[in-house]
């Protein structure tokens, strides 16, 4: 597909007997924000490894731009930005050396490429600070800045939030989206705090165990985060006559033989009632309800949910 | 070949306020010191400088000082990089595994130059201005001659250690086998100069030296052959390890 940035094809990894990744397909549109939405140890890390090809996949494949990583190296690697895990750097050297060494590794011709690079995180350039001394904040966007060095089209990072307080996460936020509606990157990122994907990801992808359980987009799973009205009956089935019936309603599940959802929230709860009585039917309960994205996390997930 | 000079320019980078880095080219002076005392303490007259050189830079310095200092170098080499778990950031860029072990290399070969260069200046004003030797131009060629010969030999020697040194995250293991390494390379020499790169490496550089008998004749050919053999094993084993990184 020409419009897929990354395109993982039954992505699978195992130690040993168990299982960490199983057969992944992920797809992530170009210019779009895919937020990788898991718990810890969901397995989020490993499949941005196994893109990259730090960790080999025991099967299935990786298509970066419609190609493989594999004999591709040196054509795909100069177009992607990563931030894996913790970022590392030289402890005894500036932001802006170790920077400079990446700039130089690179081959980057942009002879201000370093300073553009820290002023997008808002790190000083030539500071006389060292690494070794640097906060996790401060580590944080120096990853940042590394993997935007070589203005890449499409970034890869790793929960790049973590160590950051709430006015860096805020600022993280507006940076990525910024790099996705400005200059039209592609980003990968990877999360276990749904509120952070949900403000940032164009696309999600649920991860869980090392499945991904949905792949969907944002708008889509806010469709499914609705209201509706909650009746639990002594017979579902009979209860929708009635309101098929009396009410025309069209827009309804039955859950199981006592409970059902009726979706037009704008009907009269005390008619309805009145209606199911007359028809000889027990009403058990009757509730509005609204289903959040985190009471569908935790139903796809198994009830465990997302932090 | 640019991208292989690019790295060892890096590497060199690399090494910015590394104090114990260059601190340990102090330990090039040790043994010209001790040599001025020692012949010092002999009262002897007109100490041919070739004598002089042989003791003060050409013993322990390559058998011993060398080895453990370039050890340790390997280790603080490979050490930062993998202790930050930086190493999945190089290969993105990307750097090829063997690129980037022989970036290390080179580094380790120029500093066995500087070192043994150093080593050679401080044994020649030791000698001179303790008015031990004369300056004499056979004898500086034959000084300067050898430790060319040991600082080309010394690294290759030494390619074990850099493995071990990037299979690992700590360095306490690297450190640790450089002694032993090292002390091993000295005993073995007695025994079978062609077992230990080190002992290899002294073969060569005694092969025309009339005053060392050893156990054995020396062969030059043969002893370039397991400093080959080692370098090639070390070489497979550090690409190896480097694969298995993450």
């Amino acid at each position: 597909m020409d419009n897929l940035a990354i395109e993982c094809r039954q992505l699978t990894k195992r130690y040993d007997e168990q299982s960490v990744v199983n057969q992944v397909n992920l797809n992530v549109k170009r210019e779009h924000i895919y937020g990788l939405l898991g718990r810890n140890g969901a397995g989020k890390t490993t499949i941005m490894k196994m893109i990259l090809g730090l960790t080999a996949p025991t099967s299935g494949e990786v298509l970066i731009f419609g190609m493989p990583l594999q004999r591709n190296e040196k054509r795909l690697y100069p177009r992607i930005g990563a931030l894996i895990e913790k970022p590392g750097f030289y402890p005894n050297l500036t932001g802006t050396e170790n920077l400079e060494i990446f700039a130089k590794l690179r081959g980057t011709t942009q002879s201000d490429a370093v300073r553009k690079a820290l002023d997008v995180v808002g790190l000083p350039y030539q500071d006389r600070k060292i690494f070794g001394q640097y906060s996790m904040g401060m580590k944080q966007r120096l990853g940042i800045a590394n993997a935007i060095l070589h203005d890449p089209e499409l970034l890869i990072l790793d929960e790049p939030t973590n160590g950051l307080d709430p006015i860096g996460i805020a600022e993280m936020r507006a940076f990525i989206h910024n790099m996705s509606a400005q200059f039209g990157k592609t980003i990968l990122i990877s999360s276990h705090i749904l509120s952070e994907i949900t403000l940032l990801a164009d696309d999600i992808g649920i991860l869980h165990n090392g499945i991904l359980l949905e792949e969907n987009t944002i708008a889509e799973l806010e469709k499914k985060n609705r209201k509706y009205i909650q009746l639990e009956v002594s017979d579902a089935a009979k209860a929708v006559l009635t309101l098929e019936q009396d009410f025309s309603i069209k827009d309804y599940s039955v859950q199981d033989l006592h409970l059902l959802h009726v979706y037009d929230t704008s009907l009269d709860m005390g008619k309805i009632n009145q209606a199911l009585i007359q028809q000889g039917i027990t009403i058990i309960s009757a509730q509005r309800c609204n289903d959040t994205l985190e009471d569908y996390f935790r139903k796809v997930t198994g009830g465990e949910g997302i932090a | 070949m640019r991208a292989l000079l690019n790295l060892i320019q890096i590497e060199f980078l690399k090494l910015r306020r590394k104090k114990f880095v260059a601190g340990m080219l102090f330990a090039a002076l040790i043994m010209p010191v001790i040599a001025v005392f020692y012949f010092g303490m002999l009262d002897t007259k007109e100490l041919d400088p070739i004598k002089f050189y042989k003791w003060a830079t050409l013993s322990y310095t390559p058998w011993i000082l060398l080895p453990v200092v370039l050890g340790v170098l390997s280790t603080l080499l490979m050490y930062d990089e993998h202790q930050n778990d930086m190493l999945k950031q190089l290969w993105v860029v990307p750097i090829g595994k063997l690129a980037y072990f022989f970036s290390k290399f080179f580094v380790m070969l120029m500093y066995s130059n500087v070192f043994m260069m150093i080593s050679a200046i401080g044994s020649i004003l030791a000698g001179l201005l303790s008015g031990l030797i004369p300056l004499t131009a056979p004898s500086l060629l034959f000084l300067f001659g050898k430790c060319l010969e040991i600082s080309l030999l010394a690294p290759a020697a030494m390619l074990p250690v850099l493995a071990l040194a990037a299979a690992q995250r700590n360095y306490l293991l690297p450190v640790g086998f450089t002694i032993i390494y090292t002390f091993f390379g000295f005993i073995l020499l007695m025994t079978n100069m062609y077992l230990h790169p080190l002992s290899a490496m002294t073969a060569i550089l005694v092969r025309n030296d009339p005053v060392v008998i050893l156990n054995e004749p020396i062969n030059t050919g043969k002893a370039f052959l397991v400093l080959g053999i080692w370098s090639l094993i070390s070489t497979i084993g550090a690409g190896f390890a480097l694969r298995r990184s993450l």
